[in-house]
C-alpha cells in the first residue's frame, strides 16, 4: 500500500516592476489572492498533498512557508477565526505576513532603480534563483521520505516580469535538473511572451499559459494548472503553445538564430 | 463471514455515506468540515468537476462536462459523473430547452467554498484559548490512544472478564457490532467475527467500531449528523494540539466522553475546558490509511517472517503475542522476542476458528517489520512461498462440498428428462444434470417442488 | 416412474473422486456408500456417512502432507 502525495511548488514573482502591477497595484493582491486559493485547493484534494510557496524578487528569492522552525522559538498556534479549514488558513496567514516582511526589507526599500534595469529599461526577476531553491527543497523531501511513499512534485511559476537572457545559462541547468528529477515545470505569465518558460515547460512536460484575462486568474488556476500529471492526460487542456526554441548566445546574452557552436562544449556564439 | 461482508459494504467512507438516508446527508451537508471530508473522497477526476462549477451557481448541461475529458478517457469520465452523484452532491435537472444538466447542492457549494476560504462558524470554539499549563506532548497522547485501545482490545481476548476496566457502554456496542456475545454464564465472549476483527489493521478497527457505534448513536438522543461532523472535524485536527470544548451540548458533551474511553481524544478531567486529539481520531475517513501507534514496548513492524517458516515477534506485548499465538506455535521466548513457527497444524487451527488465509496474510503484511519491507518491496513483503502455503492449506480444507440433494433417475423418456431438468434449472435448484445417464440432482430443498411439478406434468401427458 | 434417492452431492477434483471409490471398494467405512457416479467431479453418497467420509478424508491429507520444516 504505497502512499503518494503530490508537492505543490509556486514561485510567485513579486517584483513591484511587472507590467500588470504598474498599470495597476490592485491587481497584484488579486493575484496573491488568487493564488493562495488555488494551493488551498491543491491541499484540499488529498490529506497528503503538501505545498510550498517561493517569492521572487529582483534580485533575491525567498521561501515563504512553510516557515521554518528555529530552535527556542514556539510559534503560537494559527488558529481557525471562522469556518476555514485551518490548515488553510495557516498558509494564507503565513504567505501574506511573510510577503509583507519580503518585500519590506532593507534589501528593497534602499534599492537604486536605475542599476539593474536591462538595456530597455525591464526589470527582471530572480526566477532561475528560485526555481533552483525549489528543487532544493524537493530534494530535501525526497530524501525525508520513509519506506514506502512517493511523492510525487510539480512547480508553477506566475510571473509578469520580461525575461533577461543574462539568466539563460541558469534556466537551462535548472530545466534539465528538473526534467530529470520528473519535475514538471508549469508556467503561467501575466505579462510579455517569455521565451524561456516556455522552453521550460516543453522540456519537463509542463503547460505554459497566459490567460487572456488577468482577473480571472483563479479559475485559470483551477482549470488549467490544478490537476496532477497522471490526471492531465484525461483531460481537454490547451494545446501546447509553438515553443521558441533559440539559444542565448553565451557570451552576449542574446537570443540568435545563427551562430557557432563550440565542438567539445557545445555553447553557442 | 459476517464481519467480512461488513466490511466489504462498509469499507470506506463513501459505502458508509450511501447507506445514510437522504435526510442525515442533507443535515451533514451543513458542516463545512464534513463536505470537506466528502469531497476529498471523491475520486481525482470528480474533484477537479467539482471545483470547476464550484463558482457556477446554475445547472451545467452533461453534454457540456463530458467535453471536458478527452475522447479516450469517457469510462473515467462517466465514473466520476456516477460518484458524484451517489453522494448527492449533484443531482439532474433538466433545464430550458429540455437539456439534462446537473447542479451542485447549494448546501455542499456553500459549506464546501466556506471551508476553504473561510466565513461561517468555527468547528470548534477554541480561539480565545489559552496556553495549556500542562500541555501534552505527542508521545503521551499516543501512550495513552493505545493504552485505551489495547485495553479494549484485551477485553476481546481475555477468558474471564473483569468488567471494571471497560464501561457498559462499549460492551454494548462490541455486542451490537457483533465481536461479543452472551455465553451460557451470560457473560460476554468473543464470536468468531471478533477474531477477524483483532486480526485487521488499527485504521479499519477503529473506522468499524465507530461506524457500528454511531448506529446506535439515534438511541441515545443525539442527530447522527451532529457526531458524523464532529468526527469529521476531529479527523482535521492537528496531532499535538489542544480544542476547546465550550459550546457543546450536554449529550454531544456525552459523545466525546464516549470518544475518551475509546481513546480518540484525550481530556485530563471530565470538565476540563480542552481536549486533544489523538493519532486514532486523525484522518479517521481517509482511504490510505496508516495508524502507527509506536511506542517503546509496542511497534507496528514486529514480525519477520523466513522462508523456512519461522516467525520472530520483536515485541512483549501480551495483546500483539495473543493475537500472533492464534496461528503460530511458539518455540522461545526472550524479553523482547518470541520465536514460533507456521506449521500446517497452527494454520489448520487458526482456520477451524473462523479466521481466512487472507486475513492472515493481510496481519503479517500489515504487521511486517522494517527491514521485510526494505529488502523486498512494501507490496509484497512477506516470503512468496509461505504466503502461497497458507492459501494452500486452506484450499486443501476446501477440496470437498457437501450439498444435501436428491437425485432423480431412470427417466422413461429423454423428454420426460428433459423437462424436468429445464423447470429445475429455472427455479434454481438444480445441481447437476447428466444426460447420458438421464440422471438430475436438485437442492433438497427444492424437492417438494420439482416433485409437484412433475405430478402435474405426469398427469397432463397421461 | 422415476426413481427418487435423497443424499448428498459431493463436488471434487478427479484425484480426490478417485480416492472416495477406492473406499468404496475397499468398504474401509463399513458399507458401500457412493449411490452415483454422476461424473468426473461428482458423486452422489448417502447422507449419514459424512461424517466419518469427512474424518478419514483429513486422515489421508494428514498423511500425505510433508512438514515444511525441521
Amino acid at each position: 500500500m504505497e502512499v503518494e502525495s503530490n508537492l505543490l511548488i509556486v514561485v510567485i514573482d513579486v517584483n513591484p516592476a511587472q507590467k500588470y502591477v504598474r498599470s495597476d497595484s490592485k491587481q497584484f493582491f488579486n493575484c496573491v489572492d488568487s493564488v493562495l486559493t488555488f494551493c488551498n485547493a491543491h491541499l484540499m484534494l488529498q490529506a497528503s498533498n503538501k505545498a510550498c510557496v517561493i517569492a521572487s524578487h529582483i534580485n533575491q528569492s525567498h521561501i515563504l512557508y512553510p516557515i521554518e522552525e528555529r530552535e527556542g522559538v514556539t510559534l503560537k498556534p494559527i488558529r481557525q477565526v471562522d469556518g476555514q479549514y485551518e490548515v488553510f488558513l495557516e498558509l494564507e496567514k503565513s504567505v501574506r505576513s511573510q510577503i509583507k516582511k519580503f518585500v519590506m526589507s532593507d534589501a528593497f526599500t534602499s534599492f537604486d532603480s536605475t542599476r539593474s534595469a536591462d538595456s530597455s529599461g525591464n526589470f527582471t526577476t530572480c526566477l532561475a534563483s528560485a526555481l533552483g531553491k525549489a528543487l532544493c527543497y524537493i530534494n530535501r523531501k525526497e530524501r525525508e521520505l520513509t519506506a514506502g511513499e512517493k511523492l510525487n512534485s510539480r512547480i508553477l511559476v506566475v510571473s509578469g516580469s520580461s525575461e533577461s537572457t543574462a539568466q539563460y545559462m541558469s534556466f537551462m541547468n535548472v530545466f534539465f535538473s528538473a526534467q530529470k528529477l520528473g519535475v514538471i515545470i508549469d508556467a503561467c505569465v501575466l505579462g510579455p511572451y517569455a521565451t524561456l518558460l516556455s522552453q521550460g515547460a516543453d522540456i519537463t512536460g509542463g503547460i505554459y499559459l497566459r490567460p487572456p484575462h488577468i482577473p480571472g486568474l483563479l479559475q485559470y488556476l483551477l482549470w488549467v494548472f490544478l490537476p496532477e500529471a497522471s490526471l492531465r492526460k484525461q483531460l481537454a487542456l490547451p494545446p501546447p503553445v509553438p515553443v521558441d526554441y533559440r539559444a542565448a548566445c553565451f557570451c552576449h546574452r542574446q537570443l540568435i538564430d545563427m551562430g557557432y557552436v563550440c565542438s567539445v562544449c557545445l555553447s553557442s556564439k | 463471514m459476517g464481519i467480512l461482508q461488513h466490511f466489504a459494504e462498509c469499507k470506506s467512507l463513501v459505502d458508509y455515506l450511501k447507506t445514510l438516508s437522504n435526510h442525515v446527508v442533507d443535515d451533514l451537508f451543513g458542516y463545512p468540515a464534513a463536505c470537506l471530508a466528502i469531497f476529498r473522497e471523491l475520486p481525482k477526476l470528480a474533484q477537479n468537476y467539482v471545483l470547476r462549477i464550484l463558482y457556477v451557481e446554475q445547472a451545467i448541461p452533461q453534454a457540456v462536462i463530458s467535453t471536458w475529458v478527452s475522447k479516450a478517457h469517457v469510462k473515467e469520465h462517466s465514473e466520476a459523473a456516477e460518484a458524484i452523484s451517489t453522494l448527492r452532491v449533484w443531482k439532474e435537472v433538466t433545464m430550458q430547452g429540455g437539456l439534462a444538466g446537473w447542479m451542485l447542492d447549494h448546501k455542499f457549494r456553500h459549506n464546501l467554498k466556506v471551508a476553504l476560504l473561510g466565513g461561517g462558524k468555527q468547528w470548534t470554539k477554541s480561539t480565545n484559548l489559552d496556553q495549556d499549563s500542562k500541555p501534552r506532548t505527542v508521545k503521551d497522547l499516543d501512550l495513552y490512544a493505545l493504552e485505551r485501545w489495547e485495553a479494549m482490545l484485551h477485553f476481546l481476548t481475555e477468558k474471564q472478564q473483569k468488567s471494571d476496566t471497560v464501561s457498559k457502554d462499549t460492551i454494548m456496542t462490541l455486542t451490537h457490532a457483533g465481536l461479543m456475545e452472551q455465553d451460557e454464564n451470560n457473560a460476554p465472549s468473543i464470536t468468531n467475527e471478533g477474531f477477524q476483527f483483532l486480526l485487521l489493521d488499527t485504521a479499519s478497527q477503529v473506522w468499524y467500531f465507530i461506524v457500528k457505534y454511531l448506529e446506535t448513536v439515534e438511541q441515545r438522543g443525539l442527530s447522527t449528523a451532529e457526531c458524523l461532523a464532529f468526527l469529521f472535524s476531529l479527523s482535521f485536527a492537528t496531532l499535538g494540539r489542544d480544542y476547546g470544548t465550550e459550546g457543546f451540548e450536554d449529550n454531544m458533551q456525552q459523545f466525546m466522553q464516549h470518544l475518551r474511553e475509546f481513546g480518540l481524544i484525550y481530556q485530563r478531567t471530565r470538565k476540563a475546558g480542552r481536549f486533544y486529539p489523538t493519532r486514532l481520531a486523525l484522518n479517521l475517513a481517509s482511504r490510505n490509511n496508516k495508524i502507527s501507534l509506536d511506542t517503546e514496548k509496542h511497534k507496528t513492524g514486529f514480525i519477520v517472517v523466513e522462508t523456512n517458516y519461522r516467525l520472530y515477534a520483536y515485541t512483549d506485548s501480551d495483546l500483539q503475542l495473543a493475537l500472533v499465538g492464534m496461528f503460530t506455535d511458539f518455540l522461545f521466548r526472550f524479553p523482547n522476542l518470541v520465536v514460533g513457527v507456521i506449521t500446517r497444524d497452527s494454520i489448520r487451527q487458526a482456520l477451524r476458528s473462523g479466521i481466512s488465509a487472507e486475513q492472515i496474510i493481510s496481519f503479517l503484511k500489515m504487521h511486517a517489520h522494517y527491514e521485510m519491507i526494505k529488502t523486498a518491496h512494501i507490496n509484497n513483503p512477506l516470503p512468496p512461498t509461505v504466503v502461497d502455503q497458507i492459501r494452500l492449506w486452506e484450499m486443501e480444507r476446501n477440496r470437498l462440498t457437501f450439498t444435501d440433494s436428491v437425485l432423480y433417475n431412470q427417466f422413461l423418456s429423454h423428454r420426460d428428462y428433459e423437462v424436468v431438468r429445464d423447470y429445475a434449472q429455472e427455479t434454481g435448484v438444480l445441481l447437476h444434470g447428466s444426460d447420458q445417464k438421464r440422471t438430475i440432482v436438485v437442492k433438497g430443498s427444492g424437492h417438494d417442488d420439482v416433485k409437484r411439478f412433475w405430478k402435474r406434468h405426469s398427469k397432463n401427458s397421461s | 416412474m422415476v426413481n427418487v434417492t435423497k443424499g448428498v452431492l459431493v463436488e471434487c477434483d478427479p484425484a480426490m473422486k478417485q480416492f472416495l471409490l477406492h473406499l468404496d471398494e475397499r468398504e474401509a467405512l463399513g458399507r458401500k456408500f457412493v449411490l452415483n457416479d454422476l461424473d468426473e467431479t461428482h458423486l452422489f453418497v448417502s447422507a449419514d456417512i459424512i461424517k466419518v467420509l469427512k474424518e478419514k478424508i483429513d486422515e489421508l491429507l494428514d498423511k500425505i502432507s510433508v512438514p515444511v520444516h525441521e
